[in-house]
């Protein structure tokens, strides 16, 4: 494990995840402060480009989150953004960013404990990814 | 005309890299060759076929920062390298550079070409074979035209015919040893010539036919064949934010990509895969050649064999000149 | 070569179409070059054999609002099939010539070669699967293929830091000459991606990271939609072997959604449905 602070770029859907780590705010609970965070409306909106750009910019991991599959405020748009993260993902890791560096997760407006701790877990496997190269 | 051996190209070499920076062509992978700095003088090829990129790019780079500015730093102009020796430089890409000059260095100079281009020592390599797609000969060069370069080889048995051209290429080979050459020049290869003198008249009253329409239904658009191409010059120049301020960045570009000629309003008076198509030949055959006086092609074939689509410029040369492409 | 001849002129003779698109002899005299044919004059020079690599399906977009034939092997005729998919072509303007394949040579120009391209090796159609009259005779039944693309496998079994500094190297001298872009039959956008100033994704810079960025976005959307005719990768004068790319993605997308480009017209694409259940 190396002394390295990842930066770790998160896309939050409005509805529920970013409400999700404003509760684990107002709720006190510690999370690494690794992670900058930019509010999107749905998971949907989250152009794979995006991401790509993210890691351009030297980000050493991305993080998108959205409502649980079945409670999109939009209905259906984390479903089409879970097909398109998954092949994603595939690309990346073809091109050598390890799969870990990037993470898709559903976070509801009521589990600020979870968004939480879904950071910390990123943060700590990003230290032991060491740097990107 | 002196000879210098193989056994002592690489001392040169070395020595040449101890006054500056050497750049070769070099094999980076399978049927790859590419002008490339050189850390190790075995890695130079002087028997390369071709390059997709012709070495333009050493003065005219693909991309550069012309300058940056910043509050905390103020306005910086990036150095730009000290010495340098283009070495194994084909008499094609050496007329290209020349052509390159007549835009560049016409008043007001470029002031960044023309440091890279004080700055470097052109050593020619003659070619001992010539590839299907050659045709210098139309340009008034050949195989072992050493006109353009500042000293020149000639590739012969055990090792190459040296002979300076100017002072600076008289310096480089000062630092190789010598010997009298003992072995005559070979016979150049045979380049099929094709006669282009009248090529500028004939195309002014082309402009309207029908050949560029169907010239062009199998042209891609893509700009390929500007990038391979010694003497387009072609750049476009945009500023871009970097940390703390921003840089002005010129890159190449092309007359054949739509966005080219687009002006603010969004007006294109190019508009079509023909008219742009029939711009590249135009600006190579008429317009350069009525601005500098020489046609602004060098016979070195890159576009006829990379094009994906194989527009084959020969081919529209003849189409010219034999009234193929007659207004119908 | 005759029969392909013979149906150019029938086609262009009777006014169906009112042009052919074949291909014909390239100037090395040994491969062959895209060829439009207007007149049963012009059909004289149309030819087919094994240098015939080109996918003739990017020419479509260009001739919207006339009939037309086209020539197309199995591959191009899945990428026909992705256009009509996708609203860039209209089916009833199209007249496809379909012709059984065996697979084209690895040729470049003034450069022959008796060797097969590596995609043939492994594909398994030889018959199109779009076309309105069919040239050559169907094999009784299509071949048995090894399922895995070595290439693709040999890089999927190095590591991550050795695929990233491959992509890295290859990329970094990659020249933005845009020809892989403009002989994809995909790559039919009014304004590519890269070419967009707002927001920028790569600006006009010829270098890493902007070339990074811009062949990783360009694979991205090929996802699911490549045909894997190769036609990136020879058009690229630099040698980047950007067809792994498609290759790997449209692996997965068969893997993942069992889609494959091209072979229904009908089909929903899959990046534009989903499954409820599914697990990513």
């Amino acid at each position: 494990m190396s002394d390295h602070e990842p930066r770790v770029l998160g896309f939050l859907c409005n509805w529920c995840s970013y409400a999700g780590a404003d509760l684990a705010g107002t709720s006190r609970i510690q999370y690494p402060p690794n992670i900058r965070i930019i509010r999107v409306p749905c998971s949907g909106r989250v152009d794979p480009l995006l991401v790509i750009k993210a890691f351009e910019r030297g980000f050493d991991g991305v993080l998108v989150s959205g409502c649980h599959p079945g409670d999109c405020h939009y209905t259906q748009g984390n479903y089409y953004a879970r097909r398109r993260l998954a092949i994603l993902r595939d690309l990346l890791e073809f091109i050598g960013i390890e799969g870990d560096r990037f993470r898709v997760e559903w976070v509801s407006a009521a589990e600020g404990q979870r968004f939480a701790r879904i950071v910390a877990d990123f943060v700590m496997r990003l230290k032991e990814l060491g740097p990107r190269r | 005309m002196k000879f210098i051996s193989d056994k002592n190209l690489r001392k040169w070499l070395e020595s040449l890299m101890g006054i500056g920076s050497l750049i070769a062509p070099m094999d980076l992978g399978p049927g790859l060759t590419l002008f490339s700095q050189i850390r190790d003088p075995g890695d130079v090829n002087l028997e390369y076929e071709t390059t997709p990129i012709p070495p333009k790019d050493l003065f005219f780079p693909s991309s550069e920062a012309l300058f940056r500015f910043s509050p905390s730093r103020g306005y910086e102009i990036p150095e730009i390298d000290g010495e340098a020796f283009l070495l194994g430089i084909r008499p094609c890409d050496a007329l290209g550079i020349r052509l390159m000059d007549f835009p560049f260095l016409s008043e007001p100079a470029d002031p960044r070409y023309e440091r890279r281009r004080r700055r470097t020592t052109l050593i020619g390599l003659g070619c001992i074979k010539a590839r299907p797609e050659c045709f210098c000969t139309s340009f008034g060069i050949g195989p072992f035209d050493a006109s353009n370069a500042d000293a020149f080889l000639i590739p012969v048995k055990g090792g190459f015919l040296a002979e300076a051209r100017t002072e600076k290429g008289a310096k480089a080979l000062a630092a190789a040893e010598l010997e009298e050459a003992s072995i005559p020049i070979p016979k150049p290869p045979e380049v099929p010539s094709i006669d282009v003198g009248a090529v500028r008249e004939v195309a002014l009253s082309l402009f309207n036919s029908p050949y560029w329409e169907r010239l062009a239904d199998r042209c891609l658009s893509c700009k390929l064949c500007a990038y391979v191409c010694p003497s387009c010059y072609c750049f476009d120049i945009r500023d871009y934010p970097i940390r703390d301020g921003a840089e002005r960045i010129r890159s190449w570009d092309s007359c054949q990509s739509p966005l080219f000629s687009r002006q603010a309003s969004g007006y294109d008076p190019r508009q079509t895969k023909a008219s742009r198509l029939r711009n590249r030949f135009y600006h190579k055959f008429s317009y350069f050649p009525g601005e500098f006086g020489a046609f602004g092609c060098t016979g070195c074939g890159r576009c006829v064999r990379y094009c994906p689509v194989n527009i084959d410029v020969r081919e529209v040369l003849l189409a010219i000149l034999r009234g193929e492409a007659k207004v119908a | 070569m005759e029969e392909i001849r013979a149906k150019a002129i029938e086609l262009l003779r009777s006014g169906e179409v009112k042009c052919f698109i074949g291909y014909e002899r390239a100037s090395d005299g040994l491969t062959a070059r895209p060829f439009f044919a207007y007149s049963a004059d012009d059909a004289g020079r149309l030819i087919f054999d094994r240098t015939c690599a080109h996918n003739l399906a990017r020419y479509l977009p260009d001739m919207r609002g006339q009939r037309v034939a086209i020539l197309v092997k199995p591959c191009d005729s899945r990428s026909v099939n992705v256009l009509i998919q996708e609203g860039q072509v209209n089916r009833e303007e199209v007249y496809v010539v379909g012709v059984v394949c065996d697979g084209v040579y690895k040729a470049s120009w003034g450069q022959p070669s008796q060797e097969l391209e590596a995609r043939c090796l492994y594909c398994s159609r030889r018959v199109p699967v779009v076309y309105d009259h069919l040239i050559g005779q169907p094999p009784a039944s299509e071949p048995q293929t090894p399922a895995s693309i070595p290439e693709v496998e040999a890089l999927e079994r190095r590591s991550a830091k050795e695929r990233w500094e491959f992509w890295r190297s290859h990329f970094a001298r990659c020249i933005r000459c845009n020809a892989c872009r403009q002989i994809c039959p995909a790559c039919y956008c009014p304004q590519c991606f890269s070419d967009q100033l707002d927001p920028l994704w790569t600006g006009i810079r010829i270098g890493l990271p902007q070339n990074w960025v811009w062949n990783v976005g360009r694979a991205l959307h090929l996802a699911g939609r490549c045909a894997d005719c190769g036609g990136c990768e020879r058009a690229c004068p630099m040698g980047i072997p950007l067809a792994a790319l498609n290759r790997k993605l449209a692996g997965r997308v068969k893997e993942l959604f069992g889609f494959e480009a091209g072979l229904d017209p009908r089909a929903p694409f899959p990046f534009a449905t989903f499954k409820k259940e599914e697990v990513l």
